[in-house]
C-alpha cells in the first residue's frame, strides 16, 4: 500500500480517488456489483453455535447477494440430468442456466478477496478472472479438441461486447437521457479500440496469409507458427495495457464517481467475507464452473443436432449471451444512469481482454498440449469481426453518443447472428468448405 | 524572396522573422529530422594545408564526408567495391552495400538542403521533397531495369510500412516514456492530409487486386485491364501528388511549417548559412547519387544469392530489411524529436515519408517501368495490400485525437512485429511469384 501513497499524492487526487483505489476495482466489476442485493443476517443470527452461524452467513452472503441467485438451482438439475443420462439438450441448457450467476458470483469473490490484496494485484486480479468463464470453457473445449467450439466461442464473445452490450446499453441509456448531454472520456475507448484492432490484425494475417499462399500444405505449418509468435505478441501487448491501466496512466481509466450517496449500489465498502472464505468460495466455484462448461461443451453438438440450430449459432450467439449477462445487465443499469465511463469500460474492456488475452492464452495453451489451433478464424467471423471492430471505433470517435449510436450496433448484432443463424454447414465440413473455398480463390 | 514577403503579410504572420528564416532554406520536417545526426566538424586540421585551392577542396571534403554522425559507415561503400570486383561472397556484397547506403541517403538529404540555400523556397521545397526519399526511388529503378518487379513492390510497399509502423510507433513510444508526466500533443490537421493521401493511394492499389479476384475467367484479358488501370491510377496519383505539393509549399504552408521554439543552447538546428557552394553541392549530389546507384545495384543483384545463403525470404529481406537501412537516419531523428516532444516534426517525418512514397515513388516507377516497357502494374498481392491496408487505418485511428501515449507506440510497433513475422513465416520461393506474376502479365 505505502507504494502507491506517494503516486496518489503526486496526482493531487487525494480524497476521491483512495477510496476506490483500495478495492482495485475496474469498471468490469462495479458494473456486476449493480445486481447484488443485500441479504438479511436477521435469519442467520438465530442459529445457535458460533462457527455454524459463521459459515451460515458466509453462504447467504455468497449464494444468496445477488438477484441472478434464482437461477442456482439449475446446476443441480444440470448435474442430476447428467448423472441420470436425461436428454442431452436438456444439460445443455440447464449448464447453460447454471453458469450465468456462477459468472457473475466470480467477479464478486475476486472483488472481495482484492480488499485484501491491495490495488495493484486486486486490479490484476480483477483483470484476469474478469472473463475466468470464458477462459474455462475454451480450455475444456480444447481438450476435447472442439477447436471450432473455442474459435466461434471467443470470437462470439467479442462481437457480442462489442455489439450487444454496448448497443443496448448506448440505446437505452439515449432513451433515457434524451434532453441531457451524454458524454464520456474517448481516450479511454480509444486505447481498446487501437488494441481490438491489433488483434484483429493478427486474425487477419493468416487469413489472408491462407489465401495467398498455394496449397493447404504449404501454408498450413507457417500459419501454426505466424499464430503462436502474434499470440506471444498479443500477450506482450496485454501485459503493456495492464501496466498502462493500473500504472502509469491509471487515472484515465478511473472511473469517474460522483455517487450520490442514497444509491446503495455501489455503497458496500468493507469486504463481506473473510479472504480464505473467499478464496475456498472460489476455487469451489472455479470447479463447479469447470463441472459445468465440460457439459456444456461435451453436449453442444446433441443440443445443435435436436434443436436443428447450428453449433456456430449457438457457440457465437447464445453462449456469450448467457456469459455476459451479469455484465450485460450492469453496463446497461450505467447508462442508464449517464454513467457511460463505465458501460464503455465493461463492454470494451471485456471486449479487448478476450481478444488480447484469452485468445491468445488458448493459442499457446493448445500448443502446449500439443493441438494445433491458429488464430485463423474464417472468412465470415474475420470480416464480422473487422467490421464490428472498426464501426465500434468510429461510434466512439467523437465523445458524445445518442440513442441511434445505440441502435445501429445493435441491429449490426442482429444481422450477424441472423447471418451465422442462416449458415447451416456441420462442424465436421467447416474445414472442408474452406478447402474448396481457398482451391477456387488460387 | 519578394513574393515570400508578400505571402508573409498576406497571411499576417507577425512573426516574419522566425517564418522566413526557416522558410528560406526550404526546409521539411524530414529535413529537420535527418539534422540531427549531424555533427560540427572542425576546420582546424584543414587550415594548415598551404594551397588555397586544396584547401578549399578539403575543408570541403571534410563538410560533406565527416559532417554525420553516420560517417563510419562510409568505409564500407570502398569494401562493397572491392568485395564485387574480387567477387566474394554475394551476401557479403549485399552487406557492405546496406550499410554503405545508410550514411549515404542521409547526406544526399544534406546537399539537396545545401542546394536549397541558392535556390529560394519553392524550388528548395521542391527539391527536398523529392530527393528524401532519393534512396528508394534509385533503388526501386534499378529493380525494374533488372526486371525484378516484385522487389520493386516489396521494398517500397515495406518502406511505407516501416515509416507508418516502425518509425512511427518507436517515436510514439520513446516521447510517451519520456515524457510521462506531460501532455504530448500535435496538430492533427498535418496527419490528416497525409492519411487522406494514403487512403487515395491505398484505393489504387486496392482497385487492381479487387479486380483480378472479381474476374475469374480470362485471366489475360484481365491483365491487361489491369495495367491499363494502374497506368491511369498512376498518372492520377502524380498529379494528386503535385496538387499535395502545391497545397504545401504554396497555399497551405503554415500548416506544415515545423513550429519550433528551439532553444537558443540547441546547436542542432543553428546552422544558418550553407557550409558549401551551390556547384560543389551540386557536383557532390551528382557524385553521391552515382554512387548510391552504383550500391544499389549490388544490393538488387545480390538479394536473391543473400536470401538463399541466409535461409531467409527474399519477401523479408525487402520489406522489412531494406526499408529500415533506408530510413535509419531519418528514424534515428524522428525518435530524438519524440523525446523532445516534439511531435509535429515526428509525424511529419513519418508520416510525410510513407505518403511521398505511396503518391510519388510508387506511381513514378509504374510510368518508368512503362517508358521502358516493363509491364509493371499496382497489384501488390492480398498479403501486402492487406497488410498495407490495415497499417494505414490503425495509423489513421491513433492519430485521429490529436494527443499521444506511449501505449500507442507500442501498439504501433508491436503491429509491425506481427507483419514481420508473417513476412518471415512467408516462404513462398521467388520462382513461384515470378511465374505467377508472368501468368498475369503475359498479356
Amino acid at each position: 500500500m505505502a507504494s502507491t501513497e506517494p503516486w496518489i499524492m503526486e496526482n493531487g487526487n487525494i480524497k476521491g480517488l483512495g477510496k476506490e483505489l483500495r478495492h482495485g476495482r475496474t469498471a468490469h466489476n462495479m458494473s456486476s456489483s449493480s445486481l447484488r442485493k443485500k441479504s438479511d443476517l436477521s435469519l442467520v443470527s438465530k442459529v445457535p453455535c458460533g462457527i455454524v452461524r459463521l459459515c451460515l452467513a458466509n453462504l447467504l452472503e455468497v449464494i444468496l447477494g445477488t438477484k441472478l441467485s434464482v437461477l442456482f438451482p439449475a446446476i443441480p438439475l444440470a448435474v442430476v440430468a447428467e448423472c441420470y443420462g436425461f436428454g442431452r439438450p436438456w444439460v445443455f441448457a440447464l449448464s447453460l442456466l447454471g453458469l450465468t450467476p456462477l459468472a457473475e458470483r466470480v467477479s464478486f469473490l475476486t472483488e472481495q478477496i482484492a480488499y485484501y490484496t491491495g490495488p495493484t494485484v486486486g486490479g490484476l486480479l480483477n483483470a484476469t478472472c474478469g472473463n475466468a468463464t470464458e477462459l474455462i470453457i475454451a480450455i475444456l473445449a480444447l481438450t476435447q479438441h472442439k477447436i471450432e467450439v473455442v474459435k466461434y466461442s471467443l470470437l462470439g464473445s467479442i462481437l457480442s461486447n462489442l455489439l450487444l452490450v454496448l448497443g443496448t446499453s448506448l440505446f437505452c441509456g439515449g432513451l433515457a437521457n434524451l434532453t441531457k448531454e451524454q458524454k464520456f472520456d474517448r481516450k479511454q475507448a480509444d486505447v481498446n479500440s487501437l488494441l481490438l484492432l491489433l488483434a484483429l490484425l493478427c486474425h487477419m494475417l493468416p487469413l489472408m496469409f491462407r489465401y495467398a499462399g498455394k496449397s493447404e500444405a504449404e501454408t498450413a505449418k507457417p500459419t501454426l507458427e505466424l499464430s503462436r509468435a502474434s499470440s506471444i505478441v498479443m500477450l506482450v501487448v496485454y501485459f503493456a495495457y495492464l501496466v498502462f491501466q493500473l500504472w502509469t496512466h491509471r487515472q484515465m481509466f478511473e472511473a469517474k464517481e460522483e455517487e450520490e450517496q442514497g444509491d446503495d449500489v455501489t455503497a458496500e465498502e468493507a469486504p463481506v467475507i473473510g479472504f480464505w472464505g473467499g478464496f475456498a468460495w472460489l476455487v469451489g466455484m472455479t470447479a463447479v464452473i469447470a463441472l459445468l462448461s465440460e457439459y456444456v461443451v461435451g453436449t453442444i453438438e446433441d443440443a445443435s443436432a435436436s434443436w436443428g440450430i447450428s453449433v456456430s449459432f449457438i457457440s457465437i450467439i447464445l453462449l456469450p449471451i448467457v456469459g455476459n449477462a451479469a455484465e450485460h445487465a450492469g453496463a446497461i443499469i450505467f447508462a442508464f444512469k449517464n454513467k457511460l465511463d463505465i458501460t464503455l469500460g465493461v463492454a470494451l474492456g471485456s471486449a479487448t481482454q478476450i481478444a488480447v488475452f484469452v485468445v491468445p492464452l488458448s493459442v499457446i495453451v493448445a500448443w502446449i498440449i500439443g493441438i494445433k489451433m491458429d488464430l485463423d478464424f474464417n472468412l465470415l467471423e474475420t470480416g464480422s469481426l473487422a467490421l464490428s471492430i472498426i464501426i465500434t471505433a468510429f461510434t466512439l470517435q467523437d465523445g458524445t453518443s445518442h440513442y441511434m449510436k445505440g441502435l445501429v450496433l445493435l441491429l449490426c448484432y442482429i444481422v450477424i447472428a441472423a447471418c451465422f443463424f442462416v449458415c447451416q454447414k456441420p462442424l465436421n465440413q467447416a474445414n472442408l468448405i474452406n478447402l474448396g473455398v481457398q482451391k477456387s480463390s488460387t | 524572396m519578394g513574393s515570400q514577403e508578400h505571402w508573409n503579410l498576406e497571411n499576417g504572420v507577425e512573426d516574419s522573422k522566425e517564418l522566413g528564416k526557416e522558410n528560406s532554406m526550404g526546409r521539411t520536417a524530414q529535413n529537420l529530422s535527418s539534422s540531427l545526426v549531424r555533427k560540427k566538424s572542425d576546420p582546424m586540421l584543414v587550415s594548415k594545408v598551404r594551397f588555397r585551392m586544396v584547401r578549399e577542396f578539403l575543408a570541403n571534403l571534410q563538410e560533406v564526408i565527416l559532417g554525420t554522425k553516420l560517417c563510419i559507415l562510409f568505409p564500407a561503400i570502398p569494401l562493397a567495391i572491392l568485395a564485387e570486383c574480387y567477387s566474394f561472397g554475394r551476401p557479403w556484397i549485399f552487406a557492405l552495400s546496406l550499410l554503405g547506403l545508410t550514411p549515404l541517403a542521409e547526406r544526399v538529404s544534406f546537399l539537396t538542403e545545401q542546394i536549397a540555400y541558392y535556390t529560394g523556397p519553392t524550388v528548395g521545397g521542391l527539391l527536398n521533397a523529392t530527393c528524401g526519399n532519393a534512396t528508394e526511388l534509385i533503388i526501386a529503378i534499378f529493380a525494374l531495369y533488372q526486371r525484378k518487379i516484385h522487389v520493386v513492390k516489396y521494398s517500397l510497399f515495406g518502406s511505407i510500412l516501416s515509416n507508418l509502423l516502425l518509425v512511427l510507433g518507436t517515436s510514439l513510444f520513446c516521447g510517451g516514456l519520456a515524457n510521462l508526466k506531460k501532455e504530448q500533443r500535435f496538430d492533427k490537421k498535418q496527419s490528416d492530409v497525409n492519411m487522406l493521401l494514403l487512403l487515395l493511394g491505398l484505393l489504387c492499389l486496392l482497385l487492381p487486386l479487387l479486380f483480378r479476384c472479381a474476374v475469374e475467367t480470362d485471366i489475360l484479358e484481365a491483365a491487361s485491364s489491369i495495367l491499363l488501370l494502374s497506368r491511369a491510377s498512376s498518372i492520377m496519383m502524380l498529379v494528386a501528388y503535385v496538387a499535395y505539393l502545391f497545397f504545401q509549399l504554396k497555399t497551405h504552408r503554415q500548416l506544415f511549417e515545423a513550429q519550433e521554439e528551439v532553444d537558443e543552447s540547441d546547436d542542432v538546428l543553428s546552422e544558418e548559412k550553407p557550409v558549401i557552394g551551390f556547384w560543389s553541392a551540386f557536383i557532390w549530389l551528382v557524385g553521391m547519387t552515382i554512387i548510391i546507384a552504383l550500391l544499389s545495384e549490388y544490393v538488387v543483384g545480390t538479394i536473391e544469392a543473400a536470401s538463399d545463403s541466409w535461409g531467409i525470404s527474399v519477401s523479408f529481406i525487402s520489406v522489412i530489411l531494406l526499408p529500415i537501412v533506408g530510413n535509419a537516419a531519418e528514424h534515428a531523428g524522428s525518435v530524438i524529436f519524440a523525446f523532445k516532444n516534439k511531435l509535429d516534426i515526428s509525424l511529419g517525418v513519418a508520416l510525410g515519408s510513407a505518403a511521398q512514397i505511396s503518391m510519388f515513388v510508387v506511381p513514378l516507377c509504374v510510368v518508368v517501368a512503362w517508358i521502358m516497357g516493363v509491364n509493371m502494374d499496382l497489384d501488390f498481392n492480398l498479403l501486402e495490400t492487406g497488410s498495407l491496408a490495415f497499417s494505414i487505418i490503425i495509423t489513421a485511428f491513433t492519430l485521429q485525437d490529436g494527443t499521444s501515449h506511449y501505449m500507442k507506440g507500442i501498439v504501433l510497433c508491436l503491429c509491425y512485429t506481427v507483419i514481420a513475422a508473417c513476412f518471415f513465416v512467408h516462404k513462398i520461393p521467388l520462382s513461384n511469384i515470378a511465374t505467377a506474376n508472368l501468368k498475369f502479365q503475359a498479356a
